[in-house]
């Protein structure tokens, strides 16, 4: 605690304030910008915190990374365009209640639950990195590959209408996620001779390819039925449209603390990442709820749900990352090189060999959060002002910031190559009802399941009856045989998935498969 | 959308099978002796693309006949047509990028999508990409002090 209040001491002037507000200022830009996630914003920015000290250029980051997980509800809201996937449940709810007129108090919930998760989960990052180190130890690649086979089971099942689909979707990712080098032998797999792929397909150009340039191609297709329907998304006449009413908190407070404590949990848990968070969350409010029907339809709930998890993720994903020096998320990879630079190296013993940089950070990550709430309030009528703007207004615009974006990750145009190919498989996908979410998840962890089944294999010795050493591997199987089973009781297995007609109606502006 | 599900998991089952049978032994080594094979996880992948694709092919031509309703398309003509003019944008961005210079490139991304979208007014094709441009140059440049080329 004392070396906290140091830390705050650190932190809590102009000079270290003012870079941490810039950088929650500027992630909530990049974030409400389709394409632009945090990943690509702390990467783009890394470069541009040379200059500061560690303090500053770590807080900066980190307010990055914050601003643009809160910041990517904004697209999803207004445009039913996710800043990155793991808004996309956000837009489910949060685009109808746009058209509704209630833009405003989807946007004030969404930003809402978005300070509270990142805040509450800010508070566990700090009390359990440092103990955790020592338990989390016990977590080996037998546990982690249970684990992620349940998630991706788990997503594959709940993030479209057919649980058949969503594994295929899940077992495509992987599979593409095996393309590079294989980390083990080092032989190439399937790089059909192109030198770029041996390190493997780069996400950002594929999710950029996938969830934005896609969408745009869909709603490019749709432009004038769009533009009527964006024209009539305008702020309702009375205050309770714009504003959260006392019963909205009464019935969403719940929500946001199962949010919370499901991307706190998610974001511990390395390799599963936001997406799988924000999609737990909503589908487990969805499941809880008494009228489960009405989500996709302008539930505040499926706002505050995902939100609250999709940002409890960004903090919590970093205790891996300190308490191990594992990193549990794309952006905790991003920023172990920030971290290094700045001369924190992350594991086990920085808490021994930099306390005070340590404190200084969970101080800075705290300001953030408070940061957060106040440039994403007083900020959002002017991100509300984005509703106004025609479809083919806003389309090149978003066209040409996606292949800055894409471009950006490899300085090649072969990142130009890789998003318009996941394009068409995007449009596809998301026309043919497969889950692009669980795909992209597959292609996240793809790397780590294998990774952990090998090492499994081997300390398995090739025997199953081996796994009963293992009881959280165990849990975790049975678990994901009882999800298949429980999920697929409760979908129509004959038609694979058909689309009901409610669904069906939303189909067209929701940007992932409901 | 029931006959799209029947197309769509043929085409994945032939795909699973060509990668099982063709590419994966072609474009992956069997690997070192005493370690696992790195055609095991995309195999395995395969698999169970495959399985669930005569899955997804078997319940569709199972099912009951869909309602009115659900019994369309579900890509409308519209919509293909979109995805094929962005693909021309980008073609001819691409090209410029390549024999000339990015700059052309990004302004034919915005002017072409603005065209393919239906835009006409002369100062919304020469203020827009104008604009954007700057604002990425300024904001990259400037603001960010890094460059993208």
């Amino acid at each position: 605690m004392s070396d906290l209040l140091i830390g705050f001491q650190d932190v809590l002037n102009p000079a270290t304030l003012i870079w941490v507000a810039i950088g929650v200022t500027l992630g909530y830009v990049l974030g409400a910008l389709p394409g632009l996630g945090k990943a690509t914003g702390v990467a783009v920015c890394i470069p541009l915190t040379f200059y500061l000290g560690p303090v500053a250029a770590l807080g900066m980051l980190i307010g990055i990374a914050k601003g643009s997980a809160a910041g990517s509800a904004v697209s999803a809201i207004l445009l039913n365009t996710p800043g990155e996937p793991s808004s996309a449940p956000t837009a489910l709810d949060g685009y109808p209640l746009a058209r509704q007129g209630k833009a405003q108090k989807a946007l004030k919930m969404g930003l809402f639950a978005s300070v509270i998760g990142d805040f509450v989960s800010t508070v566990i990052l700090i009390a359990l990195a440092a103990p955790l180190a020592r338990y989390a130890l016990l977590i080996g690649p037998v546990e982690i590959c249970a684990i992620l086979l349940f998630s991706l089971t788990f997503i594959g099942g709940l993030s479209g209408n057919s649980l058949i689909k969503g594994l295929i979707a899940g077992a495509m990712g992987v599979f593409f996620s095996t393309i590079g080098l294989e980390a083990e032998t080092f032989v190439s797999r399937m790089t059909l001779g192109l030198l770029e792929l041996e390190d493997g397909i780069a996400l950002v150009p594929m999710a950029i390819g996938m969830l934005a340039v896609a969408e745009m191609a869909v709603q490019a297709g749709n432009v004038k039925v769009l533009d009527s329907e964006g024209a009539r998304i305008t702020d309702g006449a009375s205050r309770s449209d714009r504003v959260v009413l006392a019963s909205e908190w009464r019935r969403c407070l719940p929500v946001i603390a199962r949010g919370t404590l499901i991307g706190s949990v998610v974001g511990i848990l390395p390799g599963l990442g936001a997406s799988v968070g924000s999609f737990l969350s909503y589908g487990a409010t969805k499941k809880a709820s008494k009228t489960p029907e009405k989500y996709g339809t302008g539930m505040i709930e499926g706002v505050a749900a995902a939100e609250s998890a999709d940002n409890a993720v960004v903090p919590s994903s970093l205790i891996p990352l300190f308490a191990l020096g594992i990193p549990g998320s794309v952006i905790a990879a991003i920023l172990i090189a920030a971290f290094i630079l700045h001369g924190l190296t992350p594991g086990p013993l920085m808490f021994q060999q930099q306390p005070r940089l340590v404190a200084d950070v969970y101080a800075a990550m705290l300001c953030a959060s408070v940061i957060l709430l106040i440039v994403g309030y007083t900020g959002q009528r002017l991100f509300a002002q984005v509703i106004k703007a025609p479809l083919r207004l806003i389309i090149p615009g978003v066209l040409l910031l996606c292949t800055v974006g894409a471009y950006m990750e490899t300085s090649s145009v072969f990142s130009i190559y890789v998003m318009l190919f996941f394009t068409v498989i995007g449009f596809f996908a998301r026309k043919l009802d497969f889950s692009f979410v669980t795909f992209l998840i597959g292609f996240v962890i793809g790397p780590n399941l294998e990774l952990s089944f090998r090492q499994s294999l081997q300390l398995l010795d090739h025997n199953a009856v081996n796994l009963a050493k293992h009881p959280i591997a165990v849990v975790f199987i049975l678990l994901t045989v009882a999800v298949v089973w429980w999920i697929g009781r409760g979908k129509n297995p004959a038609a694979g998935g058909q689309v009901t007609r409610s669904s069906r109606a939303t189909e067209k502006h929701v940007p992932t498969n409901s | 959308m029931r006959r799209a599900n029947i197309i769509s998991g043929v085409i994945l089952a032939i795909f699973g099978l060509v990668m099982l049978a063709v590419v994966i032994p072609l474009q992956i080594d069997p690997g070192p002796d005493g370690m696992m094979s790195p055609r095991l996880v995309p195999g395995m992948m395969m698999g169970v693309v495959i399985a669930l694709s005569l899955l997804l092919v078997i319940n569709n031509i199972r099912a009951k006949e869909p309602e009115a309703a659900d019994a369309g398309p579900p890509i409308s003509r519209n919509e293909l047509l979109a995805l094929a003019k962005i693909g021309a944008v980008f073609g001819a961005a691409i090209l410029l990028y390549l024999l000339v210079s990015p700059l052309p490139a990004g302004a034919v991304i915005v002017i072409g999508a603005l065209v393919a979208l239906g835009e006409r007014r002369p100062l919304v094709l020469i203020a827009m990409p104008a604009g954007l441009l700057a604002a990425i140059w300024f904001l990259f440049y400037k603001v960010l002090g890094t460059g993208i080329v």
